[in-house]
């Protein structure tokens, strides 16, 4: 018809335009409407084809990788009522299956809601490792989950107090990729699970390892495991402890830097640390005068390197107290008896056990009525003639003579007897 | 049946294995410690209280060993018998005599070898003795030093506590080795009694150990006009503790004897004796 002959005034107002207009909104609509499928909340589009077990690609590498989510498990998680492109920001529709290697995602971003967890994760160590090319180190899902987060609080997480050895396992215990990745000694899976820690509960890698941030290399000094840090770390949970280590000879030492002083790690371990009682402990009574002191104390280097001229190792197990300790006798005194345990202090400190003017005392304590005598005199001797104090040197010489006297003595009957016998099996041999 | 001569009585017997009892137990319960890393002692480490009961019973039975050095001197001073080993047991120059003429012998620098003949107790039981008697003066003083350090050391300073410790140990050790190569040739692996001498046991010498070892005492004995005399200190009361021997010279009888160790004795020592005898087939 000819729009010059309309009258209605509607008409006039759109011009010509109109329809256009109309089937303009009609088509967004469409569009609108369709894009309802991946908008907030419905994701039956896409668990139409990701809820197949089977669903498969290939990726960078050549290896398979299962495109598979379990639709109740991610309802389940605590990002169930999101949508799929909230994350997976760049698939809109069903295009990306097609295939083609820049059709799906490469990686979702949690940053884009958990700003601040970003900025602290990427200070942490997993971040620099990743930064500087590795790609398997841990990321926001390695340790988290993909479509199955959960509250840290659910025991079902995979941050669970109780779950996160076995998240941190995952890569730490995997020998091959330890080897790869060159972290060192796997961890066996079930070394923290046995330790005393893990029995608790209460503990994982996290108490002491921290997370995010405070994840941070060995040698960094803001990390929670870097070495004159330790104690504070420990002290965390065991603070009585750490307060008379620190002012220990060991303690000092160690804050200043001084590598060889050990650390709470140094005795008790890292992640196996058993109780005292446990006889596999390093600080189990009857080991510690074997190994966990003399590791140190009787070590070649150790005394050359610091000019130790006692033998303080050698002289314990000569004198009975060492005898009897290595056959097994826990009432004998150790290294720690007398020496304490986190208080050890050198003996010019006048708190310590060893003080000339507490030893009678320290003595006292297994031996009741311990004279002066006690003390007086060089605790570790070792007796040779060629020994610093008199005491050593006499029983040195009681040792030289005495030795020569069996030599002969025993020598001469020996040989005497033997003729003796020598000669009357000969006889009886005619 | 050949004539036996006796050696040890009863009670000198029951001396000896208490000796060798408590000595032994002291060897093994004392080198325990000073060798506690030892393989031989691994299993009193599982123990519980394994080194405790091990201290326990050494001073036990050093204990028990200054109680029979007690009897043995009330013994020795107190009876005739006692006295007349004390006599005996004196050393002199006859036994530095006897040593050097055995050893000759042995290194056939005497040809043929000449036959020594030597008194009730010769140079190698004269030297035991002696040393048995030095070594428990040693080790008791020495032991109960170590055992009451804190008393000591009231008086003493440390270093003689140390000096005490190491003289009991290398005395230990000195008189163990003694025991082995010395007493113990003397008794096991001489091959004139080899496998064993029964002096210990049964209490008696045959005439051919006298003969060998105390041809002297021998002698003196055969001289005596009355032929074969013991002395029995039980009898002291009679003859001066010595009698005619009553016992031993069983005879044959009808039926079969009843069994003793005696006899069990008897035939190990036939036994002995033909190995001793043994010349070759």
């Amino acid at each position: 018809m000819n729009w010059r002959e309309e009258e209605n005034k509607a008409w006039r107002f759109f011009g010509r335009g109109l329809p256009v207009f109309l089937t303009m909104a009609m088509m967004l609509g469409l569009i609108l409407g369709g894009m309802a499928g991946v908008a907030r909340g419905d994701n039956s589009l896409c668990f139409g084809c990701h809820q197949d077990e089977s669903l498969k690609k290939q990726d960078a590498r050549g290896r398979g990788l299962s495109l598979f989510v379990a639709e109740a498990v991610f309802k389940n998680s605590v990002h169930g009522k999101l949508s799929c492109s909230d994350c997976h920001t760049r698939v809109k529709d069903d295009k990306h299956a097609e295939g083609g290697q820049k059709a799906a995602d490469k990686r979702v971003n949690c940053g884009t809601c958990h700003e601040k967890m970003e900025k602290e994760y990427l200070q942490g160590l997993h971040s620099k490792m990743i930064m500087k090319g590795t790609e398997r180190a841990a990321n926001c899902y390695d340790c988290h989950g993909k479509h199955n987060v959960l509250a840290s609080k659910n025991p079902k997480s995979m941050t669970h107090l109780s779950n996160i050895d076995k998240t941190c396992d995952r890569c730490h215990s995997d020998v091959g990729f330890v080897k790869e990745h060159g972290l060192g000694e796997a961890i066996p899976k079930e070394e923290f699970r046995k330790s005393v820690h893990g029995k608790s509960g209460e503990v994982t890698c996290t108490s002491c390892h921290g997370s995010h941030s405070s994840l941070r290399s060995l040698i960094d000094p803001k990390s929670t495991i870097f070495r004159s840090s330790i104690p504070q770390t420990c002290g965390g949970c065991h603070p009585d402890i750490t307060k008379q280590f620190v002012e220990s000879v060991h303690g000092v030492l160690a804050a200043r830097g001084r590598s060889d002083s050990p650390t709470c790690t140094t005795c008790h371990g890292f992640h196996g640390i058993k109780a005292k009682v446990d006889p596999d402990s390093p600080v189990n009574e009857k080991r510690i005068a074997l190994t966990t002191c003399p590791q140190c104390h009787a070590a070649e280097r150790i005394s050359k390197e610091y000019k130790l001229t006692t033998s303080p190792v050698k002289s314990y197990y000569d004198s009975f107290h060492g005898l009897s300790y290595q056959g097994g006798d826990t009432y004998s005194a150790n290294c720690a008896s007398c020496h304490g345990v986190h208080d050890i202090r050198p003996s010019s400190d006048p708190k310590s056990m060893i003080h000339k003017d507490n030893l009678q005392k320290t003595c006292g304590k297994c031996h009741p009525g311990a004279s002066e005598n006690f003390a007086k005199e060089k605790m570790h001797a070792v007796a040779s003639i060629r020994g610093e104090e008199f005491g050593e040197k006499v029983v040195g010489w009681v040792r030289v003579v005495y030795i020569i006297l069996i030599v002969l003595v025993i020598g001469g009957l020996t040989f005497f007897n033997f003729t003796d016998w020598l000669r009357k099996t000969i006889e009886r041999m005619h | 049946m050949t004539k036996k001569y006796l050696r040890m009585t009863l009670n000198e017997r029951i001396q000896h294995l208490n000796l060798a009892v408590n000595f032994t137990l002291l060897v093994i319960t004392g080198f325990a410690l000073s060798f506690s890393t030892a393989f031989w002692v691994a299993p009193i480490k599982d123990l519980s209280m394994g080194m405790t009961y091990r201290g326990f019973l050494h001073r036990l039975c050093g204990v028990a060993l200054v109680f029979l050095s007690g009897y043995h001197i009330l013994y020795l001073a107190f009876t005739e018998r006692g006295r007349g080993i004390v006599k005996d047991m004196i050393p002199g120059l006859k036994d530095a005599k006897d040593l050097w003429e055995t050893l000759k012998n042995n290194f056939f620098i005497n040809r043929p070898a000449k036959v020594v003949k030597m008194p009730r107790f010769n140079f190698r039981e004269k030297l035991e003795y002696l040393g048995l008697i030095w070594g428990t003066i040693v080790m008791t003083v020495t032991g109960f030093i170590l055992w009451f350090k804190t008393a000591w050391l009231m008086y003493f300073p440390m270093w003689t506590w140390d000096v005490a410790e190491a003289i009991h140990f290398y005395e230990a050790v000195l008189a163990t080795l003694t025991i082995i190569v010395w007493h113990l040739y003397s008794v096991v692996w001489n091959p004139d009694v080899y496998p064993m001498s029964w002096a210990w046991i049964t209490g008696d010498l045959t005439e051919h150990e006298m003969e060998e070892e105390h041809g002297m005492e021998l002698e003196r004995i055969k001289a005596q006009p009355k032929g074969e005399m013991r002395e029995y200190a039980e009898a002291a009361a009679v003859g001066g503790g010595r009698v005619y021997a009553i016992r031993r010279e069983t005879t044959e009888q009808d039926g079969r004897k009843t069994p003793s160790p005696r006899r069990f004795y008897k035939i190990v020592q036939g036994f002995n004796e033909t190995i001793k005898n043994w010349k070759g087939t």
